[in-house]
């Protein structure tokens, strides 16, 4: 039962912390906390559910392209323009909750179902152990953890994963030398939405989507990300998986009634006790 | 002066839809709604607009002090008043704790975290199911059963019209002013020799407790509760109460609450597109009217007075 547990923990982590990459990679840019993604994401989930029967690759491409367009265009019409008003965290709060509710509604008035299960094909099973496991859910598993090496190693080795950390470490400076920050804060707030929208769309395949999964999935892709220290890349997967496994094992030994309750009790907890997370954050990635 | 006259209207407004229980029907029954939500509406105008106390938990006070008196009074067989009066207090010691508990983070992480105790709190109601009813809810009829449902109306007017005028009160007095003064300059306060923790702690306290109470009288006149009604949306909806009507006038939450309570009961037929509309009507008032709508609306009719003279 353990190794089942901790099999489970760690699945259920690597896909959430995909949302939990796109809040780190939005914050640790722009240094606004974005509580509409989750919502977008699932937005895009159902997009792909959509045009699934016509091409599964066209169908995916869809919905995390469309999300990239709409991070895009919410960073550029409406985040950045407040944000260069002196916005702060509370109003960023306000506003991209209001912006989940418009997706919310939009889910809901174009989908003719509220719940969704997407049919991705199985790639069979492994034994891990005497565990028997969908291959599925570790490529699920696998896929989180390749995102995030991609993205560490961009930018540490691309001009515009440079441009990244200069705008997020000095706005001035690097608006000085010449970095377009507000392209910068665009791209970084379509990437967190579609990496979103990948999360919703595993999500999907392997429990279902409806209109409250995009809330809880932004919201623990968030809190997620505050108990690794929000911007911080690495804490947040950390705390991801750590926090697939609270679930996972409250889940076995509670019943599903409790996981969120324990979940969210432990943030609060690490809120209390360690504002800063558990592995401190310096607004970058 | 004119603030003055502001609060003197604003509550005798309150006041007027008292004379619905001659008509009785929909029209009570929703005002009175309203009202109860009116009072979580100034709850939020007090400790967050006011005060600057960054507290987003009014689903959470609300919650505690409706469950504590239906629990207590139906389960434990405590008297109907004592039960509101523990659950009043029970949302108090919450308010309490959540500002003494945070208060070495920053104001953010104190939102976040009274945020999540109101995304925590319906689960907790779910998981507590035996005691609590979960989703299904529970029933209670409490002081209905005592005086009748016009009286209870009636009831509901006076407290909330006695509620907003005690917030307005408190923000005339000394204590007021130096909340005002938290809200603009915490740090300048605090340099004044003014010891800013005692009154943070008076503000969440007066706040829990009227949200409390506030939400053992919804209990009380709705006659149901469940996790549903106690959703995180509802501290959300509580919140733009005041910022949509307007936080720097007297009445700028009345306004609110007809729009945050009212628009939803008047757009059923197309209940599938509210949430669409909500959201962009917030993204609206935040982005162009960030005051709120009483300012713009004072100015529109003063545009309209100087074209008629």
């Amino acid at each position: 039962m353990i190794l089942n547990g901790i099999i489970t923990g760690l699945i259920m982590g690597g896909i959430l912390s995909l949302p939990v990459l796109g809040v780190a990679v939005i914050y640790g840019i722009t240094g606004i906390p974005n509580f509409a993604i989750g919502v977008i994401g699932v937005f895009g989930g159902f997009l792909t559910w959509y045009f699934l029967s016509f091409n599964m690759g066209i169908a995916i491409l869809v919905g995390v392209v469309f999300c990239f367009a709409i991070g895009y265009i919410m960073q550029r019409i409406l985040l950045t323009p407040i944000s260069e008003k002196g916005g702060d965290s509370t109003l960023f709060f306000i506003v991209t909750v209001s912006l989940g509710f418009v997706f919310e509604g939009l889910t809901r008035a174009i989908f003719p179902r509220p719940s969704i299960s997407l049919a991705l094909p199985r790639i069979g099973t492994i034994n891990i152990a005497g565990v028997t496991v969908e291959g599925f859910k570790i490529f699920a598993l696998l896929f989180a953890l390749g995102t995030l090496v991609i993205i560490r190693l961009s930018e540490e080795h691309t001009e515009i994963g440079k441009s990244w950390q200069a705008t997020s470490q000095n706005l001035k400076l690097a608006k000085l030398i010449g970095i377009k920050t507000n392209r910068v804060f665009s791209i970084a707030s379509g990437i967190g939405c579609a990496l979103a929208c990948v999360g919703a769309i595993f999500w999907g395949s392997l429990y279902n989507l409806n209109l409250m999964t995009g809330w809880d999935l932004g919201f623990l892709g968030f809190i997620i990300a505050v108990v690794g220290g929000i911007g911080n890349i690495w804490g947040g997967i950390i705390s991801a998986l750590i926090m697939g496994m609270v679930m996972s094992f409250s889940g076995y030994l509670l019943g599903g009634m409790w996981q969120s309750v324990i979940l969210y009790f432990i943030v609060i907890l690490v809120l209390i006790v360690a504002p800063k997370g558990i592995l401190g954050s310096e607004r970058s990635l | 002066m004119k603030g003055r006259y502001e609060k003197i209207g604003t509550i005798l407004i309150l006041l007027l839809p008292s004379l619905f229980v001659f008509k009785g029907g929909y029209l009570q029954e929703v005002t009175g709604y309203v009202y109860l939500f009116l009072i979580q509406g100034y709850v939020a105008w007090f400790l967050f607009f006011k005060s600057g106390q960054p507290f987003f938990g009014y689903s959470v006070t609300m919650a505690i002090g409706a469950y504590a008196t239906i629990v207590l009074t139906e389960m434990f067989q405590w008297p109907l008043f004592v039960s509101i009066f523990i659950g009043a207090v029970l949302a108090t010691a919450i308010a309490v704790i959540m500002f003494l508990s945070t208060s070495r983070a920053r104001g953010f992480y104190v939102s976040m975290a009274s945020f999540l105790l109101a995304i925590l709190f319906p689960k907790l109601i779910e998981a507590l199911q035996p005691i609590t009813g979960g989703r299904s809810g529970l029933y209670f009829s409490g002081i209905t059963a005592l005086v009748g449902y016009k009286a209870l109306y009636l009831l509901v007017i006076f407290l909330t019209t006695a509620i907003v005028a005690f917030f307005f009160w408190i923000m005339g007095t000394k204590t007021g002013k130096v909340l005002t003064l938290i809200s603009e300059n915490d740090r300048l306060t605090q340099a004044v020799g003014i010891n800013t923790r005692r009154y943070k702690i008076l503000a969440y306290s007066i706040g829990g407790l009227i949200s409390g109470f506030g939400g053992a009288l919804y209990v009380n006149y709705t006659g149901f509760i469940s996790s549903v009604d106690i959703e995180v949306f509802t501290t959300l909806y509580i919140f733009f109460i005041p910022l949509i009507g307007g936080s720097k006038v007297f009445y700028g939450p009345v306004l609110g609450a007809l729009f945050v309570i009212l628009i939803p009961e008047l757009l059923v037929p197309v209940e599938r597109y509210l949430r669409i509309f909500f959201g962009l009507i917030f993204i609206l008032v935040i982005v162009l009217l960030p005051e709120g709508l009483a300012p713009n609306i004072q100015k529109l009719l003063r545009k309209i007075n100087l074209k008629r003279a």
